[in-house]
């Protein structure tokens, strides 16, 4: 990831899904051949959290947590919407004459909504507290939220967070029933933007009490609903207003102390609308603002986890991406079009998703 | 075992075959649960909810926002300010059917309404919505132990906010091809309001210690064999009932609680609920 935004590199591509005639633009993993994955747990997304556990040490780093604090000790709180809807509906398409998935298929492990948390607490030998949490596109900001809970009351003494999401037919003709889906590579807050791009991914990242020992840290965390529409944003952003000023309260910060804020910016023309009318209120002219779904696509459950790394990418690099494909901006706050090198201290994270469920995340440099 | 907080549970909601409102199953225990297989299972109707949106929300959704009130409303606490936890094992499995089956034909049409609600935290959304209330909200899902867990991620955020916060379980009855993935041959939602045992907004039915444990060989060897054992309810009915949906241990608790008449009297009692596989949550009365 760090290689392709220094590069310029998007990840979005118009290469067509298998069995897919919706005109739009994916970004897509090339996931390597694995045999690590039982048959009872195989799925897309499982290895897609099998790819990024085997990335960067992590699974070490965890194990060395497990050697510190002991496996009950250690907990996991993993966010998805899609978890292994990919497997079934591969399944579906395999029925047999009294409706049953053949045999190979029939993984209760896997088509379940907790299958991500249940795939990484058995690869990483968890036994701590675990539980998958599933609030559409905001699903692995919240994991953060959790986390943090668990850390302050004793809960556990580390925990791993993470999110993944596969993409799948119910998501790519899911938003185009919607009318959200973009053919071209989405163009957040953009005059001429057209929807969302879809993307895939997983991310992780172990939290402690250790701040000394860390180079980032986590601040703070606010939650909110909308209570307005299941898949329309809150017209006036109060739901969005709401996780944001509580993140900032619960990190004992003001936006102007914000340097880098990762819009949820996904590329529809309500969503930027109300997320860009917040903004507008909200945000201090030094803060650097951008939207990266226009690098990776939006990846639904995966986003938070997603944009989170970035955010942490962003503090301990100085390296703070850009918004990409955007060139003629819509919106009353100053949008970060070009990849910028700046040292910055602090970073919130905006995640909205359906249900009119809002997450917002604060970092911060030790 | 780790001892993590101190929770109360200030009310609870209840729909099942045959006990459809909190005080339908206080009336129930006093008669040992005698009539509930006579019963045939009602679909749940949440007047919060207006009826064309119940029509489109479907079986699950309207169970889940029916316990959701019925709880707030025994313990009396503003619907519109309470944090909530839905937990479930399989989610809308009438859903992702719907949702599985379209999408294996060429055309592969989905209705736009049918596609929110297939998010697993649609309960939530369409509560929040009925209850007007931007608090947090969440869905948790931990298999088979998403009641457990959902337990106690509720009492971590009831000790977090230090206020009540509503626990909301269910699981719908199911048929192939899920029925071989995790057979569920009842439908039933609880709802219950969980407090950091302080707070003053809500009076608590009852009062325990919550635990988290491993049911491992590392932990065992200072217990008793029964120590281990999952709670289940006392009444065979119940326990009947309660043996065919996921979260059913849920109605244990119910049924503890539907006994006392004053909150010491459920002191001394143990109850304990599958958090993970090899792991137990543990209220301590």
């Amino acid at each position: 990831m760090r290689a392709s935004l220094r590069a310029d590199r998007g990840g979005l591509s118009a290469e067509p899904w298998p069995d897919c005639d919706v005109d739009c633009q994916l970004g897509r993993l090339q996931l390597p051949a694995t045999d690590s994955i039982s048959a009872s747990r195989d799925s897309r997304n499982n290895r897609t959290i099998a790819w990024a556990l085997a990335q960067d040490n992590f699974t070490q780093s965890v194990t060395d947590a497990i050697g510190r604090y002991g496996t009950a000790r250690v907990g996991l709180v993993m966010g998805t919407s899609t978890s292994s809807i990919d497997r079934t509906e591969v399944a579906y398409t395999a029925l047999d004459d009294a409706e049953r998935f053949p045999q190979a298929m029939r993984q209760p492990l896997t088509h379940n909504p907790h299958a991500p948390g249940d795939f990484v607490a058995d690869q990483l030998g968890l036994g701590g507290p675990r539980i998958t949490i599933s609030a559409a596109c905001a699903s692995s900001a919240k994991v953060f939220a959790t986390a943090k809970r668990w850390l302050n009351q004793g809960v556990v003494d580390a925990v791993v967070v993470g999110g993944a999401d596969s993409l799948c037919l119910s998501v790519i003709y899911g938003f185009h029933s919607l009318q959200l889906v973009s053919p071209e590579p989405c163009r957040p807050f953009d005059v001429q933007r057209t929807g969302i791009s879809l993307g895939e991914a997983a991310g992780f990242a172990l939290l402690t009490r250790d701040v000394a020992a860390s180079e980032c840290v986590l601040l703070g965390t606010g939650e909110s609903c909308d209570a307005y529409h299941m898949s329309s944003a809150h017209p006036e952003g109060l739901g969005a207003q709401l996780c944001m000023q509580r993140a900032l309260a619960d990190s004992s910060l003001q936006m102007k102390d914000i340097d880098y804020l990762n819009l949820h910016g996904t590329g529809t023309r309500a969503n930027d609308d109300t997320e860009g009318r917040v903004c507008a209120e909200l945000l201090s002219s030094n803060t650097l603002a951008s939207a990266t779904k226009s690098w990776t696509g939006h990846t639904l459950g995966a986003a938070g986890i997603v944009e989170a790394v970035l955010c942490l990418d962003a503090l301990s690099t100085g390296f703070v991406p850009g918004t990409r494909n955007t060139t003629d901006v819509e919106a009353d706050f100053s949008l970060l079009l070009d990849s910028q090198q700046r040292t910055i201290k602090t970073a919130l994270s905006n995640s909205f998703g359906f249900g009119g469920n809002n997450c917002s995340v604060v970092f911060g440099k030790t | 075992m780790k001892q993590l907080f101190n929770i109360g549970i200030a009310g609870f909601g209840v729909w099942a075959r045959g006990v459809q409102s909190t005080d339908e199953f206080l009336q129930a225990r006093k008669t040992g649960f005698a009539n509930l297989q006579e019963h045939e299972f009602v679909n749940p109707k949440p007047s919060a909810i207006p009826p064309k949106e119940r029509r489109r929300a479907g079986l699950m959704i309207n169970l889940a926002v029916e316990v959701a009130h019925q709880a707030c409303e025994h313990a009396g606490v503003d619907k519109s300010l309470v944090p909530s936890v839905f937990a479930s094992a399989m989610g809308d499995t009438a859903i992702t059917d719907y949702m599985c089956r379209k999408l294996a034909r060429p055309e592969k049409l989905l209705s736009p309404t049918k596609f929110h609600n297939s998010v697993h935290n649609a309960p939530s959304g369409y509560w929040t919505i009925s209850a007007e209330n931007r608090a947090p909200s969440s869905f948790v899902g931990g298999f088979r132990e998403s009641f457990g867990a959902g337990l106690l991620e509720a009492g971590s955020q009831a000790q977090a906010y230090g206020t009540p916060v509503l626990l909301v379980a269910y699981d719908i009855a199911n048929s192939a091809p899920f029925h071989d993935i995790e057979p569920v041959t009842e439908t039933m939602g609880v709802g219950l309001i969980i407090t950091d045992a302080q707070t003053t907004s809500a009076s608590n039915l009852a009062v325990a210690s919550c635990a988290y444990g491993l049911a491992g060989s590392t932990e065992k060897t200072n217990r008793t064999p029964s120590e281990d054992a999952l709670s289940t309810p006392e009444n065979s009915a119940l326990n009947t009932l309660a043996s065919a949906n996921p979260i059913g241990g849920a109605l244990a608790l119910l049924e503890m609680l539907a006994g006392l008449d004053d909150p010491d009297d459920a002191q001394g009692q143990t109850l304990r609920f599958s958090a993970a596989p090899e792991a137990y949550v543990e209220l301590k009365f």
